[in-house]
């Protein structure tokens, strides 16, 4: 029961911090649910994939609705994304679980040095709002290297249980000539086809633990509901240094976990 | 063609990912709740249905824009959906890898 609790804290503070500073939950909820609850990492994968569904969900509904997400586009680098996600979540069942903390904590360590090369920024002001509504016309442009990187994203995200919004933005703002609010949209929206295309394929594996995922996915439900709410009045980079803490720390643990250092 | 919104078209997609979200979130609460007063299998059920939920919304999510891209005569952002949906029943086919 204190376990359940905790679990919807851990949600809760997850949510709230991807919502404030645009970086998905995901990248968190893994390794903590594998170095603290001593869930195998692969089913702390694929448990942490139903959070990211759900979240995805939720938030891609608000930017539906006001009509900011390209579904079009969203649906063709779909078929990469998900394709990429649903082979490499099945070739994750051969890896063993050296390999994917590993990866993991190399994840971690990359996306750090990522946000604080960049001075701790890393959403665009007002990136999901259309100024006075309008949408400036453009073409999508590049679809072959759109594909390809998506296909790269999604095998991304069917490893490593993440969303993948930080390859598809710039992929679409920069490369595709997509405005930067309808590649945030849309980058949400195609989060939950490409998470869910891998997390059928845990859950098959038997990797996505209903007692875990349930409680987990309500914190996150509330936390980045509330997140989206405060995100406009919060002065982001604190807490996006707060969020580098945390994910070098894990990336740390990770790594003595894996030369067999207990802490 | 790409930059063409239909805001009837965003307003369904939006109701489908709505629904599953919150819909998740409730069974899930429901399971949470079930499991303060009862142990054992009934709370556990409640929470894998809530999981079976949240891989079913964005499944459904495909399907739906699917029809609406065929009943618009769109047929090759119709086709594009299909054959996101193709590759989402492949992941349920092929899904083992236990070892």
């Amino acid at each position: 029961m204190i376990a359940a609790l905790l679990l919807v804290v851990l949600g809760f503070c997850a949510g709230l911090l991807g919502a404030l500073t645009g970086i998905g939950g995901g990248v968190l909820l893994t390794p903590i649910l594998a170095l603290h609850f001593g869930i195998p990492i692969r089913a702390a994968i694929g448990t942490s994939l139903v959070a990211v569904i759900t979240t995805s969900a939720a938030s891609s509904s608000v930017h539906l609705q006001r009509h900011t997400t390209d579904i079009r586009l969203g649906m063709t680098l779909e078929l990469a994304t998900s394709l990429g996600a649903a082979v490499m979540a099945y070739l994750v069942g051969y890896f063993n679980r050296n390999a994917l903390e590993g990866l993991f904590a190399a994840f971690l360590l990359y996306s750090s040095i990522m946000i604080l090369s960049r001075g701790g920024k890393v959403k665009s002001e007002d990136a999901t709002q259309p100024e006075n509504g309008e949408i400036p016309p453009y073409e999508p442009k590049r679809y072959p290297l759109g594909l390809s990187a998506s296909l790269v994203a999604g095998a991304l995200s069917g490893l490593l249980g993440i969303g993948g919004g930080p390859i598809k933005v710039p992929l679409m703002f920069i490369f595709m000539d997509v405005p930067l609010m309808v590649a945030t949209a849309t980058s949400n929206f195609m989060i939950g086809v490409t998470a869910g295309a891998s997390a059928i394929v845990y859950y098959r594996r038997g990797d996505i633990l209903a007692e875990i995922a349930a409680p987990l996915a309500v914190g996150v439900f509330m936390g980045s509901l509330i997140g989206a709410r405060l995100a406009p009045r919060i002065h982001t980079k604190v807490i996006v240094y707060l969020l580098v803490g945390v994910m070098l720390y894990l990336a740390g643990h990770l790594i003595l976990h894996l030369w067999g250092v207990k802490l | 063609m790409s930059q063409m919104r239909e805001p009837a078209f965003d307003r369904i997609v939006a109701l489908v990912l709505r629904t599953g979200a919150f819909g998740c979130f409730f069974i899930m609460l429901a399971g949470l709740i079930t499991g303060l007063f009862l142990h054992g299998e009934i709370p556990l059920q409640i929470e894998r249905a809530g999981v079976l939920l949240m891989l079913a919304t964005p499944v459904v999510r495909v399907i739906v824009a699917c029809f609406l891209f065929f009943k618009e005569k769109d047929m090759k952002y119709g086709w594009i959906s299909l054959g996101v949906l193709l590759v989402l029943m492949l992941g349920t086919m092929f899904g083992i890898g236990e070892h």
